[in-house]
């Protein structure tokens, strides 16, 4: 399953967000701001205090920031 | 093999120029698209809270952006938000936009490309970029909740920052190579905060830390002195290039890479029109983007008409 680490004022979480959908990706979206466990998984996933939107698909390889090309390329879109 | 689809108007950008180009294209009935692969709504999806735009005493900048696409995708423009612009040819009939996806054909191309922000320029930006360094308060700012943030920059955008910021910083330095450029109450409300310093003629000459960032070197231009500011995180702000690299070999640009046209946004090339912070002009507010958007709207409607008379 797809995560996507997000918080909700971030214009750039959205748009990653409406990216899956529009590609028709499911996926479970964290929020990094409200969920403490959410938050540390994250930062152990980047190496990052913080950093949004993260996007992984194996809790190992990651895409920061909307950059549709490596989000194709790590989604296999 | 891609696909050729014919639209009356092609609009590239959908920040405020182009989103108001798109409604009022759309309210005249023209099959309009709009192109955008960056942010919906541009510089101002960022902004915390818009106190200059009329008939808002203060509106947030995501929710004014989701206004004026609402409108404009109501009167049916359509915003494509993924596909990415390859390659413009201009001075054709039809004009020929081609993106990874699809072949446009259009008979007027509206160009509002708008900025993209400056990145901080100095080498350790990407050893830092994301673990100290940011360019999003919305996005990142919460992370500094308790600790001490500088921000970048003496514009608007770079003062609206700062004061958004305050609510997380115990400590807050705004840091500005010249003179403040932001308008007057927005750098009384910053002045006006006890946990901002504001250091004006002051460059940052260099970023320390091992793997995060820990502080900045500042130079004093006034007193010639240097120092070194303990800091958890800085956000940029020191403002804006024009988006334009895909016409230049299409158009003409100005020294310092905006198109040349006048208030009627027409351009060298009939049928290509630019409107907003793109457009070689004095004043570039989110009112006058608004303005050059219906302008470029109306005259392409205007050119449409006499094109299809001619045929």
């Amino acid at each position: 399953m797809v995560k996507v680490y997000t918080i909700q004022s971030c214009p750039y979480c959205a748009k990653v967000k409406r990216y899956l959908k529009y590609k028709d990706v499911e996926f479970e979206e964290l929020d990094i701001e409200k969920d403490p466990a959410a938050r540390e998984a994250c930062q152990k996933l980047t190496g990052m205090d913080w950093a949004v939107p993260v996007t992984t698909i194996d809790n190992e390889t990651f895409v920061i920031d909307y950059d549709k090309e490596e989000l194709d390329k790590l989604l296999c879109l | 093999m891609k696909e050729h689809i014919h639209k009356d108007v092609v609009i590239i950008g959908a920040g405020m120029a182009g989103l108001t180009a798109a409604l009022y294209c759309g309210r005249m009935n023209l099959d309009t698209l709009v192109l955008e692969n960056g942010l919906i709504g541009g510089q101002i999806a960022n902004a915390v809270a818009i106190e200059n735009y009329p008939g808002f005493v203060s509106v947030n900048g995501g929710d004014l952006v989701a206004t004026v696409q609402q409108q404009a995708e109501n009167f049916g423009a359509v915003i494509d938000e993924f596909d990415e612009i390859e390659k413009v040819t201009l001075k054709t009939t039809p004009k020929i936009i081609e993106t990874q996806e699809k072949i446009y054909e259009a008979d007027v191309v509206i160009i509002a490309s708008g900025m993209n922000r400056r990145k901080l320029p100095l080498p350790e930006e990407k050893k830092f970029a994301g673990r100290g360094v940011h360019y999003c308060e919305l996005c990142d700012g919460h992370a500094y909740d308790g600790k001490i943030i500088a921000v970048m920059g003496g514009g608007n955008a770079a003062v609206d920052a700062a004061n958004f910021l305050t609510k997380y910083a115990k400590k807050l330095y705004l840091i500005h190579r010249s003179e403040f450029r932001a308008d007057e109450v927005s750098q009384r409300r910053l002045r006006a905060n006890d946990k901002v310093t504001i250091m004006l003629q002051t460059e940052i000459k260099a970023l320390r830390g091992d793997k995060k960032l820990a502080a900045v070197e500042v130079f004093d231009k006034k007193t010639g002195e240097t120092k070194t500011l303990a800091i958890d995180g800085i956000f940029v702000n020191i403002g804006v290039e024009p988006n334009t690299k895909l016409f230049k070999d299409e158009l003409n640009l100005t020294a310092n890479g905006r198109i040349p046209a006048g208030e009627d946004c027409k351009t060298e090339i009939a049928g290509v029109f630019a409107a907003g912070d793109v457009r070689e002009k004095q004043i570039r507010q989110l009112t006058t983007a608004a303005s050059d958007g219906t302008t470029a709207a109306l005259l392409a409607e205007k050119y449409l008409a006499k094109l299809k008379e001619a045929k």
